[in-house]
């Protein structure tokens, strides 16, 4: 009777553990889907962009930047379609987009929205419509929570997957975290650079040309 | 005017000191705007849709290698107030500081250093970065005219 009784009890306090764990892994704030061993090179790239291009390429292009700097607009219109065209489609390079959310206040909320797309398959396209709707100055609201909202329901987003996401903050710690691994390797600013190939690696600061871009991945291939 | 200007700069000393003002100028602005880049590489490049910024640039360390030395021969070669001085400082200054804070590494010091205080004041120079660099070509301008004025009348030029 009084194994019956244990069992029992036993059964309950299992099915409890087992509810409040589930409970708690579907939190928004602890649900990544990430492979934390992801490093190019010295950098910890496991919190940043899902990878662009052929992730097998020899050299892979690791941006750090903001979404509300001027400079990165610079570089995603002018010389990112070039490498795009000429190294990453063709497969001889990958792109890995972190996050360095330092410029204004809205930065952090526009690099979270970023990744609630993620969720929703659809980082790229979010970060694209993000540099193609950069507005000249910066806390100026164009990248704030309404127009972040605004600019997924262009994309065809689940709105409320969406506005949950973003309003819990459930990705603050990840930028925080690409914002600290910026600190630790160095980077004084945006949009800055690193070519990882085989075997070495280059930095580059600031929005340089294609033609820099291109003699250092020659160079490496 | 040309006449007034030539007097200043027939003087080897103040044309030395105006190729100065103006490479340095140029240079440093170009660098912190990031026409210029030193590293990995010497190269130099103007983006599509920054040749406003470019052209505002130019126009600033021009007006400032001819106003700061014109300035500095009323002074020295004619005893005169500094008082037109400050208004070609003051314009070089603004012209400069203007866009100096962006996504650099001057934008980053200064947002690491000063926290939100910091932050605030790399978006106010940033955001009015234009506007600020035309106000202080305006400033150079006006103290430019001023000075030929003045060097017109304190050098009795009969022009």
């Amino acid at each position: 009777m009084m194994n019956k009784k244990g069992a029992i009890l036993g059964i309950v306090a299992i099915s409890v553990i087992v509810v409040l764990a589930a409970s708690v892994s579907s939190s928004p704030s602890e649900t990544y889907d990430l492979d934390m061993t992801r490093t190019h090179g010295g950098i910890s790239t496991a919190m940043g962009s899902p990878i662009l291009g052929d992730p097998s390429a020899p050299i892979t292009i690791v941006e750090f930047g903001d979404y509300q700097c001027h400079q990165c607009y610079n570089w995603f219109h002018n010389t990112k379609p070039m490498i795009m065209r000429d190294y990453i489609e063709t497969g001889k390079a990958n792109l890995v987009f972190v996050d360095f959310a330092f410029l204004g206040r809205d930065s952090p909320k526009a690099s979270q929205a970023t990744y609630c797309a993620d969720d929703q398959g659809k980082y790229w396209e979010y970060h694209n419509f993000l540099y193609s709707s950069q507005e000249s100055k910066i806390d100026s609201g164009w990248a704030n929570s309404e127009r972040l909202k605004a600019f997924a329901f262009s994309l065809g987003l689940d709105m409320e997957l969406f506005n949950e996401c973003l309003d819990s903050e459930k990705y603050s710690k990840r930028i925080q975290y690409n914002s600290q691994q910026a600190r630790d390797n160095g980077v004084r600013g945006t949009p800055g650079f690193f070519i990882v190939g085989t075997d070495d690696q280059k930095q580059i600061a600031g929005a340089q040309p294609f033609s820099v871009f291109q003699r250092i991945m020659d160079s490496m291939v | 005017m040309l006449k007034t200007t030539k007097i200043v700069f027939q003087n080897l000393k103040f044309l030395f000191l105006s190729l100065v003002i103006f490479s340095s100028m140029m240079v440093t602005l170009l660098i912190i705007s990031e026409y210029i880049f030193l590293e990995p590489y010497f190269v130099t490049h103007v983006p599509s849709g920054t040749e406003f910024g470019f052209s505002l640039i130019t126009a600033i360390s021009v007006l400032s290698a001819l106003v700061i030395p014109m300035n500095l021969f009323r002074i020295t070669n004619l005893k005169s107030s500094k008082q037109k001085m400050s208004g070609g400082i003051f314009g070089s200054i603004v012209g400069s500081v203007a866009g100096a804070c962006s996504c650099g590494p001057i934008g980053f010091a200064v947002i690491s250093t000063f926290g939100s205080v910091g932050a605030t004041a790399t978006a106010f120079l940033t955001n009015y970065e234009t506007p600020l660099r035309i106000i202080a070509i305006v400033v150079l301008l006006i103290t430019y005219f001023t000075t030929i004025k003045s060097l017109k009348t304190e050098c009795r030029i009969n022009l």
